[in-house]
């Protein structure tokens, strides 16, 4: 499983880091995302639900650091552009 | 080539777009865009492909900065009597210094191009040139405060196709950043592959609105053949 670490990044370059790598991945693949909670641990799982993706899980991973979660997101089928 | 973390950063809010992602910007990191024009009709495009990231902007201009130039978004009345090419240069790197800008003849040939010429005669000979190179085009014209936009991807009906001659207004500000603006638009999306079958089409502003619709090759015109009329 790809593991991708966006807790070096802020608004709106989490959410940007997390789609560009599950757009490297093909539909039903899985992505282990690493990030602090707050406003990353509710926003990037949110954000990828709405687009289309399924969040399978998220944990505490406190071997990680203080405040660190692990999600895992599985990827959807790609949206449509809406232009 | 994969984007670099510094290019990410740069592009993050346009990489939020639906449907362009890493893909779509790596397609406009790879175009190189012919803008013909330098004056009012070419400066919120030009900022525009800067912004966006294409990876060149190559600029075709001859004049020098004169008093109608003020109704664009390049010039002020310190400019003037300066070679409109070489403040679109300028301005092209200061918006982005991931884009080369160039002037003609500098790099290799471009990969699309954008017309945005005040003169409509000069604008269907561009055209014409654009169409005889198979480069994917599309041409701006201003009418007071509209204007319209026609998308020419390769292959399509040629500029010709649904040239109207426009009412005689002149450009105003207003027209001048909405046509410019939008031609930009419409290029990106070609550009990204992002725009909406059938992709030859034509955007008249009226009052401020665009409608679009699809071109359609005239019977008769000679780009059936993929040749400019
Ligand atoms: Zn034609």
């Amino acid at each position: 499983m790809s593991r991708l670490d966006i807790r070096p990044y802020s608004c709106p370059l989490t959410w940007v880091k997390t789609r560009i790598a599950l757009e490297r991945l093909a539909p039903g693949e899985r992505l282990e995302v690493l990030l602090p909670e707050g406003e990353p641990l509710e926003n990037v799982p949110r954000t990828a639900e709405e687009e289309g993706h399924l969040v399978v899980s998220r944990a505490p991973a406190a071997a990680e650091g203080p405040g660190c979660w692990t999600v895992v997101l599985e990827k959807g089928t790609p949206r449509d552009a809406a232009f | 080539m994969a984007l670099s973390e510094a290019e990410i950063a740069r592009y993050a809010r346009q990489l939020l777009l639906p449907g362009l992602g890493e893909m779509g910007q790596e397609r406009l990191r790879a175009a190189r865009v012919k803008v013909w024009g330098a004056g009012p009709l070419a400066g919120p495009a030009l900022l525009y492909l800067a912004e966006a990231g294409v990876g060149a902007v190559i600029v075709d201009d001859p004049g020098v900065v004169g008093p109608a130039d003020r109704a664009g978004w390049l010039h002020g009345p310190s400019d003037e009597g300066k070679p409109r090419l070489d403040l679109a240069l300028e301005a092209v790197d200061a918006a982005n210094h991931f884009v080369y800008a160039e002037p003609e003849g500098r790099g290799p040939g471009p990969t699309a191009a954008l017309i945005c010429l005040e003169s409509p005669e000069q604008a269907r000979a561009a055209a014409r040139i654009a169409f005889e190179a198979r480069l994917p085009h599309v041409v701006a014209e201003v009418d007071g405060e509209g204007g319209s936009v026609t998308v020419v991807p390769v292959g399509g009906p040629c500029f010709e196709c649904s040239y109207r001659p426009g009412g005689d207004r002149p450009g105003q500000a207003a027209g001048y950043a909405a046509a410019s603006s939008l031609a930009a638009l419409e290029l990106v999306l070609l550009l990204a592959c992002l725009t909406p079958e059938p992709r030859g089409r034509r955007l008249d502003l009226l009052r401020g609105h665009p409608a679009a619709r699809a071109t359609v090759r005239q019977p008769g015109c000679g780009c059936t053949v993929g040749r400019a009329p």
